[in-house]
């Protein structure tokens, strides 16, 4: 089975896809924040700071060599 | 500019009625990578060999239990393993599958 | 009466204003030129509530808004890249005004210079290898109880192993397709890949490669392009252009 290439010339009609434009125009490219916010009837409750809890969970899950 | 820009946060809408079943996914979420990070530690343990016959097969059966016991919640409240995994951002996704 | 401020959309050379006659500008401005030393600004006067630091940071955050300026920012620098050599810059360079405009172009005048020379006559080509997508994975069903802890524990590494193997041809693909479309180009570059939420795509993106190609071999790209997909069939690959050379025309603003 042959891989598929989707090869597209640009006619005035085509768009580049947004993600690849954000990607060139923005200097930090595009990424998604990875903070949970937990919201109950459209009322932002908490924010979970992932980062901080896999820091940690990782330090203590490790046993020093 | 200095900050990247928030796009789509993640946002467990609730209300009364999913609340239950919302929170469960981020706590199960946790348990996973916790489950993970156990059973990929465990597999360094046994590679470096200085475990008994006897404490590699506790490690793994509990291992195995946990990993049931994890499909069992999943099951329970109807979620996969790509519901539970949430990207970090830079960090990249919370779970390597 | 509303601080305004010049947008700078791209910096060219040898451009004719006219191309830009019909090409609408931000929050509904009007397209000018501001031309020195030989080179010349595309720019629009924009409203700093909106367009300030201030107003950034709120608007950079709000995907509708960042869609519509980042389209129609991409409309000026393409009507600008087709007809003559040009560095697109990047979302929000803004400016004071005009005067702000020439000190730019003067404290960058080399360094545009040289960006030009580089992109002229050439266009920019987007590559990007996915993984296929997985075969469905095997429910965990069988009973704890069939299986030793040990036995468990060899599966694991088993599984452990064969994810890491895949991994690595994953990264080989990747390495060669790059290695040998960047062979035929002026220029490649390796971007980061991204995120599947971002893509819509569930498979895996391998490899997101921006290549800069002399505009005349554009064909002979996309056969190259054609015929690794074929050398490859474990991937799915997929080709975009030709585009204004956005990757490979950064200026590193201050």
């Amino acid at each position: 089975m042959t891989g598929t290439v989707a090869v597209t010339e640009r006619d005035p009609g085509r768009q580049i896809a947004l993600v690849d434009l954000l990607d060139r125009l923005l200097g930090t490219g595009v990424v998604l924040a990875g903070d949970v916010v937990i919201s109950l009837a459209g009322v932002d409750l908490v924010q979970v700071r992932l980062h901080a809890l896999i820091t940690s969970i990782r330090a203590e899950m490790v046993e020093p060599r | 500019m200095s900050e990247a820009p928030r796009l789509f946060p993640q946002r467990l809408e609730t209300d009364a009625e999913s609340v239950e079943r919302d929170l469960f996914k981020l706590v199960l979420t946790i348990i996973e990578l916790v489950r993970q990070l156990m059973e990929r530690q465990a597999l360094r343990r046994v590679d470096e060999g200085d475990l008994t016959d006897e404490q590699i097969e506790g490690l793994g059966t509990g291992l195995m239990h946990l990993e049931q016991a994890m499909e069992d919640l999943k099951a329970r409240y109807d979620l996969t393993t790509e519901d539970l995994n949430i990207d970090l951002g830079p960090l990249g996704p919370l779970l390597s599958e | 009466m509303t601080e305004t401020g010049r947008y700078l959309y791209a910096i060219a050379r040898d451009l004719d204003p006219q191309v830009l006659a019909e090409v609408p500008a931000l929050a509904g401005g009007r397209l000018e030129v501001v031309e020195h030393r030989g080179l010349t600004a595309v720019v629009s006067s924009v409203d700093l509530e909106e367009y300030g630091e201030d107003g950034l940071r709120r608007n950079l955050e709000n995907l509708p808004w960042l869609e519509e300026v980042a389209r129609g920012h991409d409309a000026v620098v393409q009507a600008t890249a087709t007809r003559a050599p040009t560095a697109p810059l990047r979302l929000a360079t803004i400016c004071l005004d005009d005067d702000g405009v020439r000190e730019r172009l003067d404290a960058w005048h080399d360094a545009l210079e040289e960006v030009l020379d580089r992109v002229e006559g050439r266009r920019e080509w987007s590559v990007k290898v996915f993984a296929r997508p997985r075969p469905a994975q095997v429910a965990a069903d069988s009973p704890p109880a069939a299986v030793s802890g040990a036995a468990y524990l060899q599966r694991k590494k088993a599984e452990t192993q064969a994810r890491e193997a895949d991994e690595g041809t994953a990264v080989a693909v990747a390495d060669e397709v790059h290695a040998a479309l960047a062979a035929r180009s002026v220029a490649g570059r390796r971007l980061a890949p991204q995120d599947p939420r971002l893509t819509g795509r569930a498979d895996r993106m391998l490899h997101n490669g921006a290549y800069l190609v002399e505009a005349d071999e554009g064909d002979a790209f996309a056969t190259l392009v054609d015929e690794l997909a074929t050398a490859h069939p474990d991937v799915v690959v997929e080709c975009h252009g030709p585009w204004p050379p956005y990757s490979f025309a950064t200026l590193e603003q201050p």
